[in-house]
């Protein structure tokens, strides 16, 4: 009887997980769009806008290609599942994942693959140019960006001696704030984030300008309900990294339900602070710099490995082991 | 032989072959199933005293986990060649040699599994080498074909010379071909003597297995053959060489130095990177395919290097889930890439081409195959929820146990660095998979050929959906693989190592879980989803026509991958524009790019020139006049003289 209220009970909070990222995605979205109307001088649209813009692409006519196949409708809806897959080995605000085990790090990049499989075969479907541009880059982006986050959150598992995500933010509690090898990890990662969010300099997620678009170069083909859940999962996909960086950054640790109900809204309140800090320094960080050329991005990406690699000769080295 | 003689001749020996694979696939399921002490210590067939005087074999648990992924392989690849046949059949061509050479090829990969001595092992790999060859060679019409199988052919000669070599080597100082005496003598053997019968060991079953850079004939030969045979070698066959690593190196060689496992991780690694980026901007379907089998072998390689380090370092956690991904990836490879192979053998049938600009727009045409494609190109790359993913997952594991117990040293950071790589490979397959797949299963047809392409036989596609549900099973049910697995590791385990099943059920059974809930939130989201109408339209083309030549190409598609590692792949490329007057008023552009394989340019080209130059050096000892031998005759026998005085 214990055990059947233990797994339920791991249930509801993880449905209650899953809920709070499908919740929170779009206001992180309608933060960092009202943050880039600020530095540049503009009203923006309201916090809320991206509920607004979701609802109405739900109900809207959906136009489907002449030459798209039944992966053009799957596509959609495997990206949306795959990225909350991927949602479930993140540690929430309560430093709690659902789908913690050992290992799971590896779990998180391979969930973004998936979901990158998937988006770049959409892309093929409507047999037009500008997909399958979006495609070859993204499939070139994505190929780069992978060694650097794998390496950058193997250098935590290190220093935590944890391999799963919850593990780790509970570990880098203990760990100092200016731990050199964590700050080069850190930068791996915050590059990676960078590039994975889809946004400059490796991408611009503004823009329809047929030579530049990457991401949304994808996307061009769907409309309706199909195109509301692909700009869902890209906006789960940017809450997960930016709460991640935010766990490593300032690890909040495992909050249980011990520490009573001021305790468990405070680390609600704590989190949403720091992802919407976030938030904001990577709309100053895409205000600030321009858009890249296409065989820049190596060059980028590069720069994340290396500080990715630096990371882990530097703990080696600060540990007395090299 | 007639159109109807051969018909029936097909399905007979089809069907004996299947019949065979099944019968042998639940009688030996049955017995492992009672368990019993010869799997660990081996069952011995047919010894008589003093081996080496005649054929040995034994039968073991390692032996029987690889004889589970022969017959299972046999069993798919009959019975797809049942289908895949009749198109031979339909042309009048002869099936013998087809047939005969499927069988007695098959028979010497299990004398080679069973093997226990070293000349039964010698026999029994000549025989796989030349009947394989026999294989390649059938669509023998063509004359590429011709060349792959002779490149096959003498690639393959150059490794059993070192085979060879190291065995009477062996011989030599043992006075023995049995496996087990040599392992007894390995402990009074110098290192020097080691060294040198290890490196001719794994030159000699490198080349099989396809490691880089031995590999040059594995995309000639697995493209050239017909698809059911492509299906075997890639599944099977460059097994059987990985599963010699074990038998003669692991077990036979012992722990040996530390720097034979950095020559697994770093040969593997190399074969990983090398075989992607070839395959990623390939544009012919097959040879794709053949040159992410070097990826995979280069994965299995990384796996091996990963439990060598293990063993010298006593980290037997480590070195337990090095070999559980090990044995689990070989099961995974041989179903997908059997799968693969097999869609590709559907579309070559159908549009009788193998390049895929000319291809795009099937899945409409040939669903059934392309469903089963989209499975094996999610196994294949590595991606959850299917089983390529959980091995990588076990690899990535041993790999960062192996470095964290580790007290120190710059292995610490070379370790995880084959991470990076591993990650980097999975990238890079993404690539590849999306394109092969994307490229010819998707968009519009670019040319007519691929516009008129049919369904296959009903053969031909069931049995990738057969292969892809056997993939989804193993995931939902990891432990009967991880039971499975287990054979192997209860020969492999010396001295006390931690159970499999606490440590390791766990992140596997993770699988199912993984599954099911992927399934689930995507019915929820398709459920949820589900409103609104549909309406077919044309695709947005900024107002103009669409056809078939706005689509992306293959080689556009992994342009840039090309770009970035032009110096890798031995790309090169030019562009001519004719211009009418100004630079602005374009008649024609003509694009020539080509890719050079640079292993076969760099190295082996020289290598062959030398040898021919040396020749031709000395054969001017052979000028043809009876004096100069004469001469030399005289200077023998004051040779002979002088020593045997």
């Amino acid at each position: 009887m214990d055990e059947i209220f233990m797994i339920l009970t791991r249930l509801l909070m993880g449905i209650g997980h899953l809920a709070l990222i499908v919740v929170a995605a779009p206001l992180v979205q309608g933060l960092i769009k009202k943050s880039k109307a600020f530095w540049q001088m503009r009203q923006g649209p309201p916090i809320l806008q991206p509920y607004r813009d979701l609802r109405k692409l739900l109900k809207k006519e959906e136009l489907v290609s002449e030459h798209a196949s039944w992966i053009f409708l799957l596509a959609p809806r495997i990206v949306l599942a795959g990225t909350l897959m991927a949602g479930l080995v993140i540690p929430g605000a309560w430093g709690w994942a659902p789908f913690s085990v050992w290992g799971d790090l590896f779990l998180f990049g391979a969930s973004l693959g998936l979901v990158r499989l998937f988006l770049t075969l959409a892309g093929l479907e409507g047999a037009g140019t500008f997909g399958g541009m979006g495609s070859s880059r993204e499939l070139f982006i994505g190929l780069l960006t992978e060694p650097a986050l794998l390496l950058g959150l193997i250098v935590l598992a290190f220093i935590t001696e944890a391999t799963s995500l919850q593990g780790i933010m509970v570990g880098l509690q203990s760990v100092s704030p200016l731990d050199i090898s964590k700050i080069l990890a850190l930068i791996a990662l915050g590059m990676v984030s960078i590039a994975e969010m889809g946004r400059i300099p490796m991408d611009n997620p503004d823009t329809h300008l047929e030579l530049t678009m990457i991401h949304e170069g994808m996307l061009l083909e769907y409309s309706g309900p199909s195109l509301a859940l692909l700009n869902f999962a890209e906006q789960i996909k940017q809450l997960l990294l930016l709460v991640l960086l935010a766990q490593i950054i300032w690890p909040s640790g495992l909050i249980s339900f011990s520490d009573g109900l001021l305790g468990t809204l405070w680390a609600l309140g704590f989190i949403g602070v720091k992802v919407a800090a976030l938030g904001f320094f990577f709309a100053t960080v895409e205000s600030l710099f321009v858009k890249r050329r296409l065989f820049r991005a190596p060059h980028y990406l590069a720069t994340g490995t290396s500080s990715a690699i630096l990371a882990l000769i530097s703990l080696w080295i600060i540990r007395g082991q090299i | 032989m007639g159109n109807k003689e051969s018909q029936s001749f097909r399905q007979l020996f089809m069907g004996l072959s299947i019949v065979l694979a099944g019968a042998g696939l639940i009688w030996g399921t049955i017995l492992t199933c009672r368990g019993g002490d010869w799997i660990k210590t081996g069952f011995q067939l047919f010894t008589e005293a003093g081996a080496g005087l005649s054929l040995t074999w034994k039968l073991d648990g390692l032996t029987v986990f690889f004889l589970f992924i022969l017959l299972l392989g046999q069993g798919l690849s009959s019975l797809y060649a049942l289908g895949y046949l009749k198109e031979y059949q339909d042309k009048n061509k002869s099936l013998w040699p087809f047939l005969i050479n499927w069988f007695l090829f098959l028979a010497s990969m299990f004398g080679v599994l069973l093997a226990d001595d070293g000349f039964t092992f010698l026999l029994s790999w000549e025989m796989m080498s030349l009947f394989s060859f026999f294989l390649v060679l059938y669509e023998h019409e063509d004359p590429q074909n011709r060349k792959s199988a002779y490149i096959y052919f003498v690639m393959t000669h150059v490794a059993t010379v070192l085979l060879t070599t190291a065995i009477l080597y062996l011989y030599a100082l043992t006075g023995s071909f049995a496996f087990e005496a040599w392992a007894k003598a390995v402990p009074t053997l110098s290192t020097s003597q080691l060294n040198l019968i290890f490196l001719a060991f794994f030159i000699g079953l490198g080349t099989k297995a396809g490691f880089v850079p031995f590999h040059i004939w594995l995309p000639y030969a697995h493209s050239a053959a017909p698809s059911p045979v492509s299906a075997l070698m890639s599944g099977v066959m460059v097994k059987v060489a990985l599963y010699l690593f074990i038998r003669l190196v692991w077990l036979t060689l012992g722990p040996g130095p530390v720097w034979w496992g950095w020559l697994f991780l770093l040969v593997g690694a190399l074969s990983a990177i090398v075989g992607i980026l070839s395959a990623s901007v390939q544009s012919d379907l097959k040879k794709l395919l053949a040159f992410s089998t070097i990826e995979n072998v280069g994965i299995l390689g990384i796996a091996l290097g990963s439990a060598f380090l293990a063993r010298s370092w006593n980290n037997s956690w480590a070195m337990n889930l090095a070999f559980v991904a090990f044995f689990w990836h070989t099961i995974q490879h041989m179903l997908f890439k059997s799968l693969l192979f097999m869609g590709a053998g559907n579309i070559i049938q159908a549009t009788h081409t193998r390049n895929m600009e000319r291809l795009g727009g099937l899945l409409k045409r040939m669903p059934k195959t392309g469903f089963g494609a989209l499975i094996g190109i999610i196994g294949i790359t590595a991606l959850p929820p299917l089983g390529g993913f959980w091995g990588e997952f076990m690899l990535f594991q041993s790999l960062w146990v192996n470095t964290a117990h580790l007290a120190n040293g710059w292995s610490k950071v070379f370790l995880p660095l084959s991470i990076g790589v591993l990650a980097l490979v999975g990238g890079l397959s993404i690539a590849t998979f999306v394109k092969w797949f994307g490229i010819s299963f998707l968009g519009q047809a670019r040319s007519t050929v691929a516009e008129k392409a049919k369904e296959a036989h009903p053969v031909q596609y069931i049995t990738p959906l057969i292969v892809g549900g056997l993939a989804v099973l193993s995931v939902l049910w990891p432990s009967a693989i991880l039971a499975l697995i287990n054979l192997p590791l209860s020969v492999l385990r010396t001295g006390d190592v931690l159970g499999i099943s606490s440590a390791l059920g766990t992140p596997l059974n993770l699988s199912s879980t993984y599954l099911i809930l992927l399934i689930l939130l995507t019915v929820i989201v398709i459920v949820l989803s589900k409103r609104g109408i549909r309406r077919v339209t044309a695709t947005w083309n900024c107002g103009g026509p669409l056809t078939p030549s706005l689509q992306y190409t293959a080689g556009g598609l992994t342009n840039p991958i090309r770009v970035l590692f032009t110096k890798v792949l031995g790309s090169h490329r030019h562009v001519e524009g004719d211009f009418a007057g100004t630079q602005y008023t374009l008649r024609s552009l003509t694009y020539e790019g080509k890719l050079k394989e640079v292993f076969e340019y760099s190295f082996y080209r020289p290598a062959i020139g030398g040898l021919i130059w040396l020749s031709s050096h000395i054969r001017k000892l052979q000028a043809g006049s009876i004096h100069l031998y004469l001469a030399y005759l005289l200077v023998t026998v004051i040779v002979v003289l002088i020593l045997g005085r």
